[in-house]
């Protein structure tokens, strides 16, 4: 529950922005539901109690930093704070960046599968917050049968101002049928400060297109980043998403898979290393409507220093799913005696003629391994940094994008690195 | 080089060693036998510093150095080197990536540069030929799904590479078949030489047939209790661990 101060403010907003408006109806939904506490079943171990509290700046300005060239993007884009901005001379033939409202009235076949689109599957109340107050709603429109060579980058970044902030982002990537892109987005955090991070991404994936995504969180201490990305695939689609989970105070990944078509391959990989004062939460969604499909599913953790790590892995295999093949994986190191990891798989199968397995794993560095390493002259600190390497390296090696895969090893490597020294 | 003096070593509250005392000579090669639960592998797992056990008497002096005070990775740097009798998996760590970054701390320790990469491609090839080893087999996960003999010849071309001045070998034999015991065994023997010593740990004497000892000690409840040359070995093969039981339980 909002404290009395909260709710207040925010029913001025909602005012503002007309009581029966889409906004203010989503605005008068969240002050109801209020921030997820440790009493919703989904929250238990990422309470946001606290942040029933705060005061804050409900809609921060844009504040572009960034330099966007690189060579080995296409295409740039930026947001900054929930708006987005972008190099219109770079606009490629063959995908577009616009408003919703703009994407509807030029893609009206959109209408439909916006319309039908599933119901989310867990109450949400960051949802309704992001729906009311995001400042842009942006589609990325790639079509038919378009290939991007290199990749599309989008470059999240929030910007801590002077009092406690709230951002709110929302973006929408329709793949029309058979097209193949590759999306990098790296998010980010400028300045010191309490920024609350509330990212909306809803993905659609049309007939045969094949859609890489890699994610990139890094975030400054003081960021809590709440993260839903929400795909939908049509038959004979490939989806294969890669989390990165490197800094923040806290992040929240709501990542679900709606599978609606036979002959869909969704890919789900992540790899998160909290340290201290981190805690990173990864709920995955993924959600065989039809039969003849296959997801793969494989999240691994580093946890260091106090670190709080939670897995929640859903896969419903509904009755008309036969011959769905769903596979996951979740394995973790506790690489500090002070960390914790809270693991969930949660298979629901109603579907009889399936193949599915999960499995999940929480443990400690081998102490065997350790003294072998250590017997041939490689010290306690670099034997568990090559052990805590070798465990990641299986995420960060299915990346096929050479300049992300370098970056992103790099910063793990670093990451490690410290703690390593730090506990000894 | 090695002065082992009255060592005492338990595991919990159980004791072990107990009173052990050995020297070894730059260029001897030392058999340590003895039953099942005589305390041969943990004498092993003492010199290379295994944290198990509690060493509750005694000293040990490398090369007149308190071996007792130093870590499991200074002791390699100062050229000591455990042959496993179990090698342990490492999962996504390749021998080649294993080796480079043992050698390199080891340089480091001993204050010298780090090895390049053409350099280690030299020497590693160098090495592979003393104990016909495999390209393939060294850049797989270290350990991971290696057969028993596979695993041993891995040991010794660990011990190739590091080139330690005393080389202790934990039951190197066991699990081997005959063709890989020898090809073990002509990998050690080729690594001898006048400033390097090995001490054998085993129950067996056949492969004392291909390492030549020039001494052979028999250790009993946590004691050498018998010390002798190389026919004690085919002693001990012929007449069994009983007559020797029983001469020090008297």
């Amino acid at each position: 529950m909002l404290t009395a101060e909260l709710n207040n403010s925010l029913q001025e907003i909602a005012q503002n922005l007309g009581l029966e408006s889409v906004q203010g109806k989503a605005l008068q939904e969240f002050i109801s539901k209020g921030f997820p506490t440790s009493k919703w079943e989904e929250w238990k171990y990422t309470s946001l109690k606290d942040f029933n509290g705060i005061a804050r700046n409900w809609s921060p300005k844009a504040n572009f930093t960034l330099s966007s060239s690189l060579d080995w993007a296409d295409f740039v884009v930026q947001t900054s704070n929930g708006y987005v901005s972008w190099d219109k001379s770079r606009i490629q033939e063959g995908f577009a960046l616009l408003s919703f409202e703009e994407f509807l009235q030029k893609c009206p076949q959109f209408e439909s599968t916006w319309s039908k689109k599933n119901p989310l599957l867990e109450q949400n109340s960051l949802f309704d917050l992001n729906v009311a107050l995001n400042p842009q709603h942006m589609v990325l429109w790639i079509k038919k049968d378009t290939e991007v060579t290199k990749a599309i980058l989008h470059q999240y970044q929030v910007a801590a101002s002077e009092n406690a902030s709230a951002v709110q982002a929302r973006w929408l990537i329709y793949l029309e049928e058979g097209a193949k892109a590759t999306f990098i987005e790296q998010q980010s955090s400028t300045g010191s400060g309490d920024i609350l991070s509330n990212f909306v991404q809803e993905i659609f994936v049309e007939k045969g297109a094949q859609f890489t995504y890699l994610k990139e969180q890094d975030f400054q201490t003081g960021v809590s980043h709440v993260d839903h990305t929400f795909i939908y695939q049509a038959e004979g689609s490939q989806v294969d998403t890669f989390t990165f989970s490197l800094n923040a105070s806290l992040i929240r990944n709501n990542l679900h898979f709606y599978i609606e078509g036979p002959q869909v391959v969704s890919n789900l990989n992540g790899l998160y290393v909290p340290g201290e004062n981190q805690l990173m939460d990864s709920h995955t969604v993924v959600d065989h409507r039809m039969p003849h499909s296959e997801s793969n599913e494989l999240y691994k953790g580093v946890l260091m220093g106090n670190a709080t790590g939670v897995f929640n892995g859903k896969i419903f295999v509904r009755q008309d799913a036969q011959k769905t093949n769903a596979f996951q994986s979740c394995r973790n190191v506790l690489a500090s005696t002070r960390a914790t990891m809270n693991t969930k798989p949660q298979l629901e199968i109603w579907a009889d003629d399936v193949k599915c397995s999960h499995g999940t794993t929480t443990g400690q560095l081998n102490e065997e391994a350790l003294f072998y390493m250590r017997s041939r002259g490689i010290s306690l600190p670099a034997a568990r940094t090559l052990l805590l390497l070798a465990f990641v390296q299986e995420v960060i090696n299915k990346v096929e994008h050479t300049e992300m895969r370098e970056l992103l090893t790099e910063k793990i490597v670093s990451k490690i690195q410290q703690s390593v020294d730090l506990s000894n | 080089m090695l002065s082992i003096k009255n060592l005492h070593a338990s595991i919990g509250e159980k004791e072990i060693l107990r009173g052990i005392d050995l020297e070894v000579k730059a260029g001897e090669v030392h058999a340590i036998m003895g039953p099942n639960g005589s305390g041969k592998s943990t004498l092993a797992s003492v010199l290379a510093g295994r944290e198990d056990y509690e060493v509750t008497a005694g000293s040990v002096q490398f090369l007149g150095k308190d071996l007792l005070e130093l870590a499991p990775e200074e002791r390699a740097a100062e050229g000591i080197f455990l042959a496993f009798q179990y090698p342990v998996e490492i999962p996504g760590v390749s021998t080649t990536n294993f080796l480079k970054s043992a050698v390199n701390e080891i340089r480091k320790y001993r204050g010298e540069d780090p090895m390049d990469a053409v350099q280690f491609l030299k020497m590693f090839k160098e090495k592979m030929a003393y104990v016909n080893i495999d390209q393939s087999l060294l850049s797989r996960a270290l350990n991971e799904g290696f057969s028993g003999g596979e695993k041993k010849r891995n040991e010794i071309f660990q011990m190739a590479v590091l080139d330690p001045k005393l080389a202790i070998l934990d039951e190197t034999d066991s699990g081997l078949d005959i063709d890989a015991l020898r090809i073990v065994a002509e990998g050690v023997n080729k690594l001898k030489g006048p400033d390097n010593a090995t001490i054998v740990v085993t129950h067996y004497q056949r492969l004392l047939d291909y390492i030549v000892p020039d001494y052979v000690h028999v250790l009993y409840k946590g004691r050498i209790v018998k010390s002798g040359t190389k026919e004690l070995a085919l002693e001990l093969e012929e007449r069994g661990y009983d007559w020797i039981k029983s001469e020090v339980d008297q």
